[in-house]
């Protein structure tokens, strides 16, 4: 196996694995939170109830995740030394930052899910706070060191060498802003709609009603409130690409020529070698529009960057399809939810719309892990943007295939183990609303 | 004169101790899950099971810590350490990964009453592994075995294991015997109380045994390390180590639980100390100095800026998590 092929491709598997952990623990303190303080707020021990049921599954994908972003840490090093040599004096700032947000999260998941015999509830409910604030921190923070390889700034470039170091400016580099506020509201998003799923499912299937009630509007809340907002950051980043990352958006809408009045292209298969997209559905000046708020004004495409230089429209055209396809078939889930609850005046629970959910409920990762797609795909040949191109990064250590290839086992196993734990429901929870995991408070 | 790199450096070390004496002791708990012996065995278990749960992850995150000082102070260092230590660093993920996943599982397996997926019964082997490649990776620093020539690492892939390096990897597991059990005697009484005490100075022993026989190794696999070891900062630092193990031997007689996990922790902390005056002025023994490793004087002092804004945050987040979980590891009614 190349050695770079290799690097990248034990990266992006071990990005593309801890982002669902990363995801559920930035969305699922904020259900913990809201659950605890409505208990607190209404008095319904059902809220309470629910929260402390959900720390069996969270504890497990928590530690799954605190132990799959350790790889990460480490492979910054032991795949990419020579871009840490150069990006880490810059991008070092935010992943300091993360590294209290981690400790903090860390704390607070501990005195959360294991203080159920030590603590009031009133202290579990505070503990939730920081819990999610932290949570969300992290991600803002590691977020910033992608955003800085998208759009590196605070230095000059001498000679290949970053000098005139400024870590603040790289912290806050251009893209940070947007891609920080864009992933969160994803987290939130897919965590509530995967949580939507289950307890669509557990309806369906007629078991504890009243409780599964409560759960899925509080999911359904959470992600139809990131929705709408995801679409404004959505419509932000579109145009944020457009002024500092022509040739991501060039790949991301498959955007051959440089045009005024530049099409928008749903679906099909772009062809490099004809530079046209096969079975694309075109709406024309609508990119132009959504760029630049202007039908006429003129989008760069990929031809305007030297060849070698640009993303293959391929890799990131599909993917960045994905992600908004997964986006209106959440929104159009959602709304018809809220429609319904809204007219009925109670939790609709008719057949087709619990199955909508169900069928709905993997997209919301579905699109955050497209994104990233996007995002990286897009940024190809280069690992800091203009700066340095992967292969200048990557480790000269040969070997990496196998490297890949022991950490693809390790995967495997977490990954069967997991499955083979969340899917086994505990005998408690199989008797209904009386059951309570055995951690609670007495 | 001590400059700004130096101090990067002495938070590296102080990361490392704090992961040692917080970290440690979990992994210790996984040794000696698998060492449980005697009529209180399943009780052994039982309680180490209990007193990690809450605190590991945290605990973890000072490997995390070090990690991100490595690379945001010592850019270069990180660089060489990771290309040139590439076996052990997999070989330690792959024991934390294990180690992690497996007692997440047995923990919230035995919430469901039923089997537990076969990762689970790696908990006490990853526990090993991972402090054993943690010990080679930290001494293979001083090893002299890893070469750098015009800005590239030129020794072969497996140079790093040398003698002085595996017992290096004992002393990191010895480290975390020790601990574990130590750490237990504040927490349990009676019967099982007695039996964590004669296990931790059972360990003391074997990590004072392992230590002083890294000395006569080093003066043979690694030479200049050990001539080092004999100038004035390390030497007190070894002297002080001594004097706190024998501490801790002798409070553990006396049955001073509280003191003697200071001391423990203490002899453990001046271990590493007693390492790092020996590197000093280096990173990498004989071919990276601090000096040359460190970032841009723009990244150390925003690392300075943020560090006591951290601590702050830190500190009594700290004390709350470890006060809250003080006192029998699993209590049938809440303390107080």
């Amino acid at each position: 196996m190349d050695n770079v092929i290799a690097a990248r491709a034990l990266m992006g598997i071990s990005l593309g694995f801890h982002i669902i952990y990363a995801t559920i623990g930035i969305g699922l303190p904020l259900m913990l939170m809201l659950a605890e303080g409505l208990s607190l707020r209404t008095g319904d021990e059902l809220y309470h109830r629910m929260a402390r049921r959900w720390i069996r599954p969270a504890g497990l994908l928590f530690a799954i995740g605190a132990v799959s972003g350790t790889i990460l840490s480490f492979e910054l090093g032991f795949l990419w030394p020579r871009f840490m040599e150069q990006g880490g004096p810059l991008i070092g700032l935010p992943f300091w930052l993360e590294g209290y947000a981690f400790f903090l999260e860390a704390i607070f998941l501990g005195l959360y899910a294991y203080g159920g015999r030590r603590l009031s509830p009133r202290t579990l409910f505070l503990c939730t706070i920081p819990l999610t604030v932290a949570a969300a921190a992290s991600a803002v923070f590691v977020i910033s060191a992608n955003a800085w390889m998208n759009t590196p700034a605070g230095f000059r470039l001498e000679g290949g060498v970053l000098t005139d170091i400024d870590p603040l400016r790289a912290m806050a580099n251009p893209a940070w802003a947007h891609q920080a506020v864009h992933g969160t509201l994803a987290a939130y998003a897919a965590t509530g709609f995967a949580m939507a799923g289950i307890y669509a499912l557990a309806l369906l299937r007629g078991r504890a009603p009243a409780y599964g009630k409560k759960a899925l509007v509080l999911a359904l809340a959470v992600a139809g409130i990131s929705l709408p907002l995801m679409l404004i950051s959505g419509d932000r980043s579109a145009a944020f690409l457009a002024r500092h990352e022509k040739a991501k958006l060039a790949a991301a809408e498959a955007l051959f020529e440089t045009r005024a009045g530049a099409p928008l292209i749903i679906g099909g298969w772009p062809d490099p070698e004809v530079k046209k997209v096969r079975y694309g559905i075109e709406i024309p000046g609508l990119l132009s529009l959504f760029a630049f708020g202007d039908l006429d004004a003129v989008v760069t495409g990929l031809d305007g960057f030297p060849p070698g230089e640009v993303p293959d429209p391929r890799l990131v055209h599909p993917f960045f399809d994905l992600m908004v396809g997964s986006f209106f078939f959440m929104t159009a889930v959602a709304a018809w939810f809220w429609w319904r609850r809204w007219r009925a005046g109670e939790v609709p629970t008719d057949r087709r719309l619990l199955w909508s959910v169900v069928l709905a409920a993997p997209f919301g990762m579905i699109a955050l892990e497209s994104g990233w797609l996007v995002t990286e795909f897009g940024r190809q040949p280069w690992i800091v943007h203009g700066v340095m191109r992967v292969e200048s990064g990557v480790t000269p250590n040969a070997g990496m295939g196998a490297v890949f290839l022991t950490f693809i086992i390790v995967y495997a196993v977490l990954t069967v183990g997991l499955l083979q734990m969340l899917l086994r429901q505990p005998e408690s929870e199989q008797k209904g609303d009386s059951g309570e995991a055995r951690h609670d408070h007495p | 004169m001590i400059t700004l790199s130096d101090l990067g450096a002495a938070v590296l070390l102080l990361g490392m101790i704090m992961y040692a004496v917080f970290g440690g002791a979990d992994f210790g708990g996984g040794i000696w899950t698998a060492f449980a012996s005697g009529p209180r065995k399943k009780e052994q278990r039982e309680s180490l099971f209990h007193a990690i749960g809450p605190v590991w992850e945290t605990n973890h995150v000072w490997l995390i810590f070090v990690v991100v000082v490595l690379f945001m102070v010592f850019p270069k260092g990180f660089a060489y350490l990771f290309i040139a230590l590439l076996a052990p660093l997999v070989i330690a993920l792959v024991g934390i990964n294990f180690r992690g996943a497996a007692f997440a599982f047995r923990h919230f397996g035995r919430q469901t009453g039923r089997e537990v997926p076969p990762i689970a019964r790696t908990f006490s082997v990853s526990s090993m592994l991972t402090p054993f490649a943690l010990g080679m990776t930290v001494t293979a620093a001083a090893s002299e075995r890893i070469r750098i020539v015009g800005g590239e690492v030129v020794s072969a892939p497996w140079a790093w294991i040398t003698p002085f390096t595996v017992v290096g990897g004992l002393v990191g597991m010895a480290v975390c015997a020790l601990l574990a059990p130590i750490y237990m005697t504040v927490r349990t009484d009676g019967a099982l109380q007695d039996d964590f005490r004669k296990r931790g100075m059972a360990a003391g022993w074997i990590l004072g045994g392992l230590t002083l026989l890294e000395i006569p190794v080093a003066f043979i696999s690694a030479p200049h390390f050990a001539a080092k070891l004999f100038l004035p900062p390390s030497l007190a630092c070894i002297t002080l180590a001594v004097a706190s193990g024998l501490a801790t031997q002798a409070l553990l007689l006396k049955r001073r639980h509280l003191p003697a996990q200071i001391a423990a922790a203490g002899t453990v902390a001046l271990v590493l100390l007693g390492f790092g005056a020996a590197m000093y002025p280096d990173l990498i023994l004989g071919e990276l100095s601090i000096a040359a490793a460190s970032a841009p004087r723009a990244t150390l002092l925003v690392f300075f800026a943020v560090l006591p804004f951290g601590v702050a945050l830190l500190a009594p987040a700290l004390f709350f998590l470890y006060w809250t979980f003080r006192g029998p590891p699993n209590p049938k009614t809440p303390p107080g």
